[in-house]
């Protein structure tokens, strides 16, 4: 049980060359938090964890678990247990040997090791395989033999670096729902890194979002919240294309109308859109990009919808229940999450209804303006907390 | 086999088979001929692979057992092969612990630590192995020579100088087991870490139980090489009784009266050991000792 604590963190693996790989990472992790790092490849993430676990030294800043500066402290007292991508189980030893194996360095008496051992066997539902070697067990109890070896070590902070990305789809799910529910019983710290934002959205009490740093950017730290903060609310066009599957469609305009509540935005395509948004701090004419999610489109008719958006079918995905229309506005891709009987012929022209409460705006870096209230298809406009 | 195979395929096995039995016929042919002539009377090199007159008069002589011949003189045992042959076993025992605990540290190093010049040194290596080590006899005796006047166990004429010499010859071995190494994924060491091992205990208790075939065929490698090594210990050792098998063999060989029999014979002895380092190391030479470790 401990709370994470990094301040200014840098990391530049080669100084030689001025690379960074993170840069000014500030991060405040409550005990008990299930936080996942999140992001594209090469956004870092997983060299955070590491740095976190002690596996990668930090080139600048400060990391502190439970309190105490951890910079320069190895990896096994910063008390935390780690379940790698690959499992990284100890093939030459059986399940048992392989959870009991950082308890018998410790030398830790033997009765201890065992009731150790044996409890965690029992929460993973692992006790008829301990004396099995790795290579007798499907990937799902791998995954589970390595979430074991980090339990019997009762670290303050569980460090998961894409435990998942390993397992078939129907596995992930089931494993998922497993870690969801060890953290409950657990109650520890959770820092947990995957590129897949659903498990992101499901786990999370926070989500911290990462992207590959740029060259002249202060920080690849994009935005650190709970999930639906970062649903509902992004602070850039990066964590609103991130956040969300399929992803947020976004159409270039310029604003026409900028109010305290509302503004105007004619869009490139040539519709006029209307969208709770305080653009105050721009003026009229100024450039700025439209998104829209696509499951927050209406049918054109719809009482809901204050504005529309033209465009061309390019294909529809029927899923059974519900379908997917790929539309291609202005020469850019946008996507329409809709009912299942919607006919869409490639090459019609389709128009779908923009409800005013569901359009978030970016400035030309991408910065949202603040929105002034937030979507939802079944209840519709809800006051943004 | 659930692939379908075309009808030709039985001829193409025959065909397959009597290519490995004229290739096998090919390599055994001159071993079956050494020990035809071991059994075989007089020192002749040429007979019949079936000797004709059987003796095993080669064969006491070098298990040091003198031979009463027929006019009831008393042939007594030329060389001692049996010394000779402790001497290689010895020799070749004592060198291949050594390199095979040298090179599994520094191919640790080389494959999981970092730090300046190792590829430089790697490649360094490499390339002095090229050059035969007879090239630099000269300047080894020279060495020994030198090294002699200050540690006589370690000088001329001495086993524990010949095993110094060829403790050097560990570059090849080091790229073996590097590239093993390299294999075997770092983050296992990783997890030993975080479970509390110093990098001493994740080298000694993760990699090498996870190494075992490597080092198995870096032994029997280097043992052999030590056996069959002549060129060094030639020029090391003077003394008759501190030969090596292959060194002391030669003896056999001089011009006025080659004894192509008892050569026979112990050419023949000289093969064991590496035949049995060879059935004891089997046994470790087995694949799929990660497997299940790791997914990716």
């Amino acid at each position: 049980m401990a709370e994470v604590i990094l301040k200014n963190v840098r990391k530049n693996y080669d100084p030689s060359i001025h690379q960074d790989v993170l840069r000014d990472i500030n991060l405040e992790i409550k005990n008990g938090e299930f936080i996942v790092f999140v992001g594209p490849s090469g956004c870092g993430k997983s060299t955070l964890l590491r740095m976190v676990a002690g596996l990668e030294d930090i080139t600048d800043g400060e990391l502190q678990i439970g309190g105490k500066v951890m910079n320069d402290v190895p990896p096994v007292n910063r008390n935390v247990g780690m379940v790698f991508q690959s499992y990284a189980l100890y093939p030459h030893m059986n399940l048992w040997e392989n959870m009991a194996f950082g308890l018998k360095l410790k030398k830790m008496d033997k009765a201890e090791i065992e009731a150790r051992v044996s409890k965690a066997a029992d929460i993973l539902g692992l006790t008829p395989l301990l004396d099995r070697k790795p290579k007798e067990l499907s990937g799902g109890q791998r995954q589970r033999v390595a979430i074991g070896r980090c339990i019997v070590q009762q670290p303050s902070v569980f460090l998961f670096d894409e435990p998942l990305s390993n397992l078939d789809a129907a596995l992930r799910v089931k494993m998922r729902i497993e870690i969801a529910k060890l953290h409950k019983d657990l109650k520890s710290t959770i820092i947990y890194v995957t590129h897949d934002q659903v498990e992101a959205m499901t786990l999370a009490d926070r989500i911290v979002v990462l992207s590959p740093l740029k060259e002249e950017a202060a920080s690849n730290l994009e935005q650190f919240g709970s999930p639906l903060d970062l649903y509902h609310s992004p602070a850039n066009k990066f964590v609103a294309g991130f956040i969300g599957s399929p992803k947020m469609n976004f159409v270039k305009g310029e604003l026409i109308e900028i109010g305290e509540k509302e503004c105007k935005v004619k869009l490139t395509s040539g519709d006029v859109v209307v969208g709770c948004v305080d653009a105050r701090r721009a003026k009229v004419g100024d450039s700025i990009e439209l998104g829209i999610r696509p499951e927050h489109l209406l049918p054109n008719d719809h009482d809901g919808a204050h504005g529309h958006i033209k465009g061309v079918v390019v294909v529809a995905e029927h899923l059974g229940a519900e379908s997917f229309v790929y539309l291609s506005v202005d020469g850019k891709d946008f996507t329409v999450k809709t009912h299942s009987e919607v006919v869409a012929n490639s090459g019609d022209v389709m128009e779908v209804g923009v409800p005013k409460e569901a359009v978030y705006l970016f400035d030309t870096k991408g910065i949202a303006f603040p929105r002034t209230a937030k979507y939802n298809r079944d209840k519709g406009a809800l006051p943004l907390v | 086999m659930p692939i379908v195979q075309p009808k030709s395929l039985i001829y193409r096995v025959v065909a397959t088979h009597i290519f490995m039995w004229f290739f096998l016929a090919l390599i055994v042919f001159p071993l079956l001929m050494v020990i035809a002539i071991s059994f075989r009377q007089g020192n002749f090199s040429v007979g019949s692979i079936i000797p004709e007159h059987f003796t095993l008069d080669h064969w006491r002589l070098a298990l040091g057992i003198p031979v009463v011949e027929a006019d009831g003189s008393i042939t007594p045992p030329p060389f001692p092969v049996l010394t000779w042959l402790w001497n290689s076993v010895k020799i070749a025992s004592i060198t291949a612990a050594f390199i095979v605990v040298l090179s599994t540290t520094s191919a640790y190093a080389f494959a999981r630590m970092k730090f300046a010049g190792k590829g430089l040194i790697l490649k360094g290596m490499l390339i002095f192995q090229m050059f035969p080590a007879v090239l630099a006899l000269v300047a080894i005796y020279a060495m020994f020579d030198k090294i002699g006047q200050y540690f006589p166990a370690l000088g001329l004429n001495t086993h524990a100088g010949l095993v110094f010499i060829y403790m050097s010859g560990i570059a090849l071995h080091v790229w073996t087991i590097k590239g093993y190494f390299e294999t075997i994924d770092p983050s296992l060491e990783e997890a030993a870490a975080i479970d509390g091992a110093t990098p001493w205990q994740a080298f000694r208790m993760i990699l090498l139980p996870l190494s075992v075939p490597i080092l198995a065929v870096v032994f029997i490698l280097s043992f052999i090489g030590v056996v069959t090594e002549y060129p060094v210990a030639s020029l090391l050792i003077t003394d008759a009784a501190k030969y090596t098998l292959a060194v002391g063999a030669q003896q056999y060989l001089y011009p006025q009266n080659i004894l192509w029999g008892d050569f026979a014979a112990a050419a023949v002895m000289s093969g064991l050991p590496i035949t049995i380092v060879f059935m004891l190391a089997q046994r470790w030479l087995v694949g799929g000792l990660t497997a299940g470790g790791v997914k990716g």
